[in-house]
């Protein structure tokens, strides 16, 4: 059958604008692109088969089968985990493609887990789900190497993070640190890096380039152990390292989207400056009795020295070609803090200060590069940060108004004068 | 990679994840075989693992012990020293690490630790869970069985419901558990049939 695109080249011949060799070479070229494109999508419907298959195993598995004996239901309970690893030996050995071992790899990640859950329970092992979870995501990290399995990686990283919540934030108990975590991180790491190396621009490394620091700031908080007010501090760190991250050239060279550190720096940084423009918040801080040698001073300080050193290290390489106040937030946040321990106004004024600076800031960048997104992202934190002051001050309602106003008008403005701008330009 | 390292790595892989659950199955089949028998009296609650199913986690009579130490912390291990009395398992001692004697025990988790500043005839108490608190049962199963003990609680039939925890050095496999010495499975069945 004859596509449009070929009737089109076709056409081209005809009219005399391109030679029937070219026309072929065309063809030809779209033709192993289009290739290219469904060995893809049959990798995605492979991994998504092989995750069904693997989770309805642990389902059929989960119901308990009672009136089997102990032996039959241990050769079950092995069954999988053989079938798995004959498929991921058949992948190896056979140097199958993507596909093949994505799958395989899928599918054994699921068999180790079911097979570990049925021992567990055909001999009642105790053992909460959390350490369950970390010898399953243990025993299967070797596979993402084995395979070279992306979509092996995504899972260990997703049951890492898994493991840690479950360890980490107890909802009736008080939670355990779940330092097993960092080993977990630890070991996938390498598989990242690798990625970032030999295909810097390809999707699925721009999926890790999310993944990555959303597994450390949903866990992060799980690492506090007394004194949870002092995560504030740690997330504004963890913030500050992903943005400095993310505006390294590597990084910064490549499109918003496939730059997760900069997004989520960027929007953690403003989130946790406006719920510490209020009040309260340092009234908490200031009563409370923070001892420096804590588990959490202790990770706030490696953290704050990974993003200094990543910020001089940077400024070294002078890859800094202009000030970007977002950089330094972590600095100055944590001399607020310093400040917070003696008084509760100061940081409140401070931070109420620092975040207008930083629309103001974001407003400018947006100007100056003539984008749209960064100039809205500055007027809405300016707009969302004056909603927050209706809150606790007791300004008059026309002065409240007269704001609000104000600011709407700034975001007509300030669309307007750069769509004039960008209009001259063009 | 070449070739040779990766089979290399493939079979150490393999041979690790059915070591790990063979591990498993050994370390439990070692204390069922040589393990003493001990009755733990208890009562079973309902609730639901994401990957393993259904379980009725075990709550214990033996739960706290009295103790002067008022350094026990929540989470800390207690190695509970078990005595058989009456048939049933009760505590002999505990202790924060472990003795140098010669009766079984088991490695608990406190849970909370109480004291009773105000009421001087009485020492403060350390509450722990055993480590043998989850049966797994079919999915249908789990919640009748629960039903079963808490609609007849007060019920003269339902004498003594009981697990049955084989224990040696410090290791404890739940073997099964009973309901007025049938095991709560087929107590269950007997039930259902009436």
């Amino acid at each position: 059958m004859i596509s449009k695109f070929q009737k089109e080249l076709q056409t081209l011949v005809n009219d005399k604008i391109i030679t029937q060799d070219i026309a072929e070479h065309i063809d030809k070229y779209y033709a192993s692109k289009e290739d290219n494109k469904s060995g893809r999508l049959f990798t995605i419907f492979g991994v998504l088969g092989s995750l069904l298959i693997g989770m309805g195993i642990i389902l059929i598995v989960a119901h308990n089968w009672d009136h089997f004996s102990r032996s039959i239901k241990t050769l079950f309970a092995f069954l999988p985990l053989l079938i798995g690893q004959s498929l991921v030996g058949y992948s190896v050995f056979k140097a199958k493609g993507k596909t093949w071992r994505e799958a395989s790899g899928t599918f054994l990640f699921f068999a180790v887990g079911a097979c570990i859950a049925l021992i567990s329970q055909i001999y009642n092992i105790p053992g909460d789900l959390s350490s369950y979870l970390l010898t399953w995501t243990l025993l299967c990290i070797p596979i993402i190497y084995l395979l070279r399995s992306q979509a092996v990686a995504i899972l260990c990283l997703v049951f890492a993070t898994y493991y840690a919540c479950n360890c980490g934030y107890a909802f009736t108990t008080r939670g355990q640190t779940p330092w097993y975590y960092l080993l977990l991180f630890v070991l996938v790491l390498p598989h990242y890096i690798q990625l970032l190396k030999s295909k810097p621009q390809s999707n699925i490394t721009s999926v890790f380039n999310w993944l990555f620091p959303l597994s450390l700031i949903i866990v992060l908080g799980a690492f506090t152990d007394r004194y949870g007010d002092l995560g504030y501090l740690m997330y504004i760190l963890l913030f500050g390292l992903f943005y400095n991250i993310g505006k390294l050239p590597f990084f910064d060279s490549q499109l918003l989207r496939k730059n997760g550190y900069v997004i989520f720096g960027s929007l953690g940084t403003v989130f946790l400056l406006l719920i510490t423009s209020f009040k309260w918040i340092w009234r908490e801080l200031f009563v409370m009795q923070i001892g420096f040698a804590t588990q959490e001073m202790y990770i706030a300080s490696i953290l704050f020295l990974l993003a200094f050193s990543l910020l001089l290290y940077s400024y070294s390489r002078k890859w800094v070609r202009q000030f970007n106040l977002y950089r330094f937030v972590f600095i100055i946040f944590t001399l607020y803090y310093i400040i917070g321990f003696k008084n509760a106004t100061i940081p409140t004024v401070l931070v109420n200060v620092l975040i207008l600076a930083l629309g103001i800031m974001a407003i400018k960048i947006g100007a100056d590069k003539m984008h749209f997104g960064t100039l809205n992202y500055g007027l809405l934190i300016v707009a969302v940060l004056i909603t927050c002051r209706f809150f606790d001050t007791n300004m008059s309602f026309v002065l409240r108004g007269s704001l609000f106003v104000t600011v709407g008008a700034g975001f007509f403005i300030a669309n307007y004068l750069m769509f004039q701008k960008q209009k001259k330009k063009t | 990679m070449k070739k040779k390292h990766i089979l290399i790595m493939f079979c150490v892989v393999a041979l690790i994840q059915l070591f790990v659950p063979a591990q498993m199955i050994y370390n439990q089949e070692k204390v069922l075989n040589d393990g003493k028998a001990y009755k733990f009296k208890t009562r079973p609650i309902d609730p639901n693992d994401p990957f393993r199913g259904k379980y009725i986690t075990l709550r214990y009579e033996i739960n706290s012990f009295k103790t002067r130490d008022t350094t026990w912390r929540r989470g800390d291990a207690v190695y509970v020293y078990l005595k058989d009395s009456l048939g049933y398992a009760q505590i002999d001692t505990i202790s924060k690490y472990k003795l140098n004697l010669k009766t079984d025990y088991v490695v608990a988790k406190a849970t909370h630790f109480r004291s009773f500043k105000n009421y001087s005839n009485k020492s403060a108490r350390i509450h722990f869970d055993l480590p043998f608190n989850r049966f797994y049962m079919e999915e249908y199963k789990a919640k009748p069985a629960e039903d079963a003990i808490r609609v007849r609680r007060n019920d003269t039939d339902l004498k003594d419901v009981y697990s049955l925890v084989y224990v040696k050095d410090g290791e404890a496999v739940l073997e099964n558990v009973f309901i007025n010495d049938v095991p709560i499975i087929d107590y269950i069945k007997e039930k259902d049939n009436q």
